[in-house]
């Protein structure tokens, strides 16, 4: 008797539990049909975009910068509410969990009507689009879309960055403008120029003198007790890209970061680099300075802040950083001068490090849930245009920024905050921007580190080395993906670790050949291969 | 266990007679049969995604079926035996060092004077309350080649710097021994729980046969905490090939992964960071699948040398 009444409370609970997750999953498509609104309610053109008042809900990745601010009421989105009609409610999600919390949205069902910078990856962009979770954007973009559509025209590199080899486009951009040299480098060359003058010495301008210049600097030791580094950075491969046009490799940018540049002898082709005659006298050139020990020993194993207080303590020579100013104030900051494109041993002198006009492809994306596509796509549309420009990073004249001789400036209680509170903090407070590139940033629209006069002064210098073609990430076929998942992840990863090991002499370059072999022993031409198709269908398109 | 095991060999009118006798045992063991009912049985209809092409919004079961393919393909990848070498290395020495704590412990228990042994006690359990983060902050500041504290010591001596941190030969070491640096202490509290329960009649007739203090912990304290000491092992054997992975993330680098690369950092890097959850899921199951039949042998041995064992 007892035996059985246990064992019907044990069913009982088993199928109570099955229940309830089968509830769970069945809730999803009750409400599914309320909301739709026509597109001949969408104006096409002008404000507002809809006329009688438009919920969305925004799945939305929050950078840690806006930690203290809410967006579902903050003066930039309240403002284009009012502007737009459209109420945008806000899921936001920090990075740690974003990717977790992003295919809970798309496995549970409970899709948003968007997924706003919430970085899809572009392989997530195309299985999905396949599924018909996320929708084809092409008409709606060429219909709804005008600021989008004449950026395209103009730059026809965008247009080839979001289309899928089936032919259609999953999402909207993030976009730097092509010209706003300056935030598209990141992080930059800097020499000490104090010590340079300290050593008579001019601004390096080949690889010989910057070898010259490091060894002086070791020599000379201004910090004294040996402590000076004459280069340091947080990572090797920031070196590594820097010094890449040099050496005439990496002639595309560093986008697609699978060791892949056009031939420079058959421009149709793709070439693999990283096993090239080029890339090992480049890996040589490395390797000189870090035996030398002009690289810092540590710079393999260094953390971000370790990097940022021998910075503070100006114990470094020439580094590969951003604004000098803004991060080490003006005491140590001005002894910094940039450096441009060096010439290398071969002549070679070009500037490769630099992102594409297309920062991100998944800025927007719209899911089969939307009520409304067509008043999304211009929701986002406007941010291509100047005036969305203005908004999202300037914000609302008298609010947040004011014309200062022709100039936009934020206003006084962003710049100089009252109380412990930092510019960032104020910034937060009224506008989103921090740590994320929405629609289109241009140097007209902006202010901030990648702006201020020493890091305009560096990319001007380093313009007429600046390649003439930046590849964007290419995007592939699903059957192309998995080779790149597989081949392609043992060779990056093979490749990465031979650099490292070459640099600091742990692998003799007597080994070279032995490298070039294990490579091609990695379904490698079917690797190159799917390169090759890429870069065959972005030269058609 | 014994009991249970009784109850095994008898036939079922014996259970619900057992059952009609101890009904409350059994209300008692609900909660517990029902948690790992829920969280542990019920998620394992997850481990089908090992074998398809997982879509999220297909769900599990929607998901296409594509047998062992990500199986083969990690069998065939470059980084196989590696990964599974670095994994076996790595966990086989810090199982290695598992006597460390089964000797500490008997020290203590030997120590008279009680201030000491509770200072030294608290001294060494203080490191088990450290964040593995922060562990790797201080390791990645102590031997740092520029400016560590060891390497000071090693410069004083008119030796070179050493890399530490990205040599591929130290990375073992600084790994398992800065793990036993964190979790002696706390790893003793159940070998002194065990010797509090040695007879001290035996102890005072080993005296009087004039039995050194030595001889008396091998001949008394050890036998008396041995099935002890052989479930914690079994119990770590159990736990083998699921080392803290998280410090072997923080402390890898390019330079050292011939020896830091591991599977469950490889899982972390392909499976989650690029999304391939199916790929993650089949690697996951496979090192599972290493994990049962370890257990299951140590097991055998264990009970067939000691009469010792989990079941």
């Amino acid at each position: 008797m007892k035996l059985k009444s246990f064992l019907t409370v044990f069913f009982l609970m088993v199928v109570v539990v099955f229940a309830l997750s089968a509830c769970n999953s069945e809730k999803t498509d009750t409400d599914e049909t309320e909301n739709e609104t026509e597109a001949s309610d969408v104006n096409k053109t002008g404000m507002p975009i809809v006329e009688d008042s438009l919920d969305l809900n925004f799945f939305a990745y929050k950078p840690a910068q806006n930690e203290d601010n809410d967006w579902n009421d903050i003066l930039v989105w309240n403002h284009y509410r009012d502007m737009t009609n459209i109420n945008v409610n806000w899921d936001l999600v920090s990075l740690d969990a974003l990717e977790e919390k992003r295919n809970l949205a798309l496995g549970g069902g409970q899709l948003p009507d968007a997924f706003y910078l919430s970085q899809v990856p572009n392989s997530d962009l195309l299985r999905y689009g396949q599924q018909g979770v996320f929708i084809p954007l092409n008409d709606l973009i060429a219909e709804y879309a005008p600021n989008l559509t004449k950026l395209m025209e103009e730059n026809p590199t965008i247009k080839e960055a979001l289309t899928f080899p089936d032919g259609n486009i999953y999402s909207m951009p993030s976009l730097i403008e092509e010209d706003f040299l300056s935030l598209r480098l990141s992080a930059r060359p800097w020499v000490n120029e104090a010590w340079l003058k300290e050593l008579n010495m001019d601004i390096p301008e080949t690889t010989g003198e910057y070898y010259e210049y490091l060894k002086a600097v070791k020599e000379l030791d201004p910090v004294g007790g040996g402590k000076t580094i004459p280069y340091g950075g947080t990572d090797i491969q920031e070196l590594v890209q820097w010094l890449s046009g040099s050496y005439g490799v990496m002639n595309r940018g560093p986008s697609n970061g699978a060791n892949i540049d056009v031939d420079p002898s058959d421009e149709s082709k793709v070439r693999f680099y990283a096993t090239s005659d080029e890339y090992k006298k480049l890996l040589q050139y490395i390797n000189k300075l870090y035996e030398e020990q002009l690289i810092d020993q540590s710079i393999f194993s260094i953390e971000w802040g370790q990097f940022l207080a021998n910075a503070s303590n100006n114990l470094y020579g020439s580094m590969i950083f951003y604004d000098p100013i803004e991060l080490f104030g003006e005491e140590i900051g001005s002894q910094y001068n940039s450096l441009a494109a060096l010439e290398g041993e071969d002549g070679h002198q070009q500037y490769n490090k630099i992102s594409s006009p297309v920062w991100a492809t998944s800025n927007l994306v719209i899911t089969e849930e939307n009520p409304s596509p067509e008043a999304t796509v211009r929701w986002m549309d406007h941010f291509y245009s100047d005036e969305g420009a203005e908004l999202y990073y300037m914000g609302v004249e008298g609010e947040t920024f004011e014309n200062v001789d022709g100039e936009k400036q934020y206003m006084d209680h962003i710049l100089n905050p009252e109380g412990d509170m930092t510019f960032e903090q104020a910034l937060a407070k009224q506008l989103t921007w921090l740590g994320s590139i929405n629609g289109i940033i241009k140097a007209d629209y902006f202010q901030g580190g990648e702006s201020a006069p020493q890091s305009m002064a560096a990319a001007e210098k380093i313009e007429p080395f600046a390649a003439d073609e930046i590849w964007p990430r290419f995007t592939f076929t699903e059957e192309e993906n998995k080779v790149l998942q597989s081949a392609g992840q043992d060779i990056s990863k093979y490749t990465e670790e031979m650099r490292d090991k070459f640099i600091t002499g742990k692998a003799d370059f007597s080994e070279w050949d032995q490298y070039v072999e294990t490579i091609e022993s990695m379904n490698f031409d079917e690797f190159l291969n799917v390169y090759q198709q890429a870069y065959d269908r972005y030269q058609e398109n | 266990m014994a009991v249970v095991k009784s109850v095994k060999r008898k036939g079922n009118s014996k259970i619900a007679k057992s059952f009609k006798q101890n009904w409350q045992l059994y209300i008692f063991l609900l909660p517990a049969i029902t948690y790992f009912f829920v969280f542990h049985y019920i998620p394992m209809y997850g481990i089908q995604i090992a074998f398809k092409d997982y879509y999220a919004n297909l769900g599990m079961f929607g998901s296409p079926l594509v047998g062992f393919e990500h199986f083969e393909r990690f069998f065939d990848s470059y980084y196989f035996w590696r990964l599974l070498k670095n994994t076996l290395i790595l966990n086989a020495y810090n199982l290695l060092l598992f006597p460390l704590p089964i000797i500490f412990a008997l020290s203590l228990n030997e120590l008279r004077n009680g201030a000491f042994k509770k200072w030294s006690q608290t001294l060494t359990y203080a490191p088990h309350f450290i964040s593995v983060v922060v562990v790797v902050g201080m390791l990645v500041a102590f031997l740092d080649p520029n400016t560590g504290l060891i390497n000071h010591v090693v410069r004083l001596f008119g030796m070179e710097p050493i890399h530490f941190l990205t040599s591929p030969e130290w990375f073992r070491h600084i790994f398992v021994w800065s793990g036993q640096w964190q979790s002696l202490g706390w790893g003793t509290i159940i070998y002194l729980a065990a010797l509090a329960g040695v007879n001290p009649e035996l102890h005072e007739a080993a005296k009087v046969d004039g039995a050194t203090r030595f001889q008396r912990i091998i001949h008394i304290n050890i036998p008396t905490i041995l099935p002890t000491i052989i479930i914690l092992f079994i119990l770590n054997i159990g736990n083998f090939m699921q080392i803290g992975f998280e410090k072997v993330l923080l402390m890898q680098n390019n330079l050292n992964s011939e020896t830091s690369d591991i599977i469950q950092t490889f899982v972390y890097e392909t499976g989650l960071l690029e999304g391939q959850y199916s790929f993650a899921a089949a690697i996951g199951l496979f090192e599972s699948l290493i994990n049962i039949v370890l257990l299951v042998t140590v097991n055998q041995i264990a009970r067939k040398v000691s009469n010792n064992s989990l079941w």
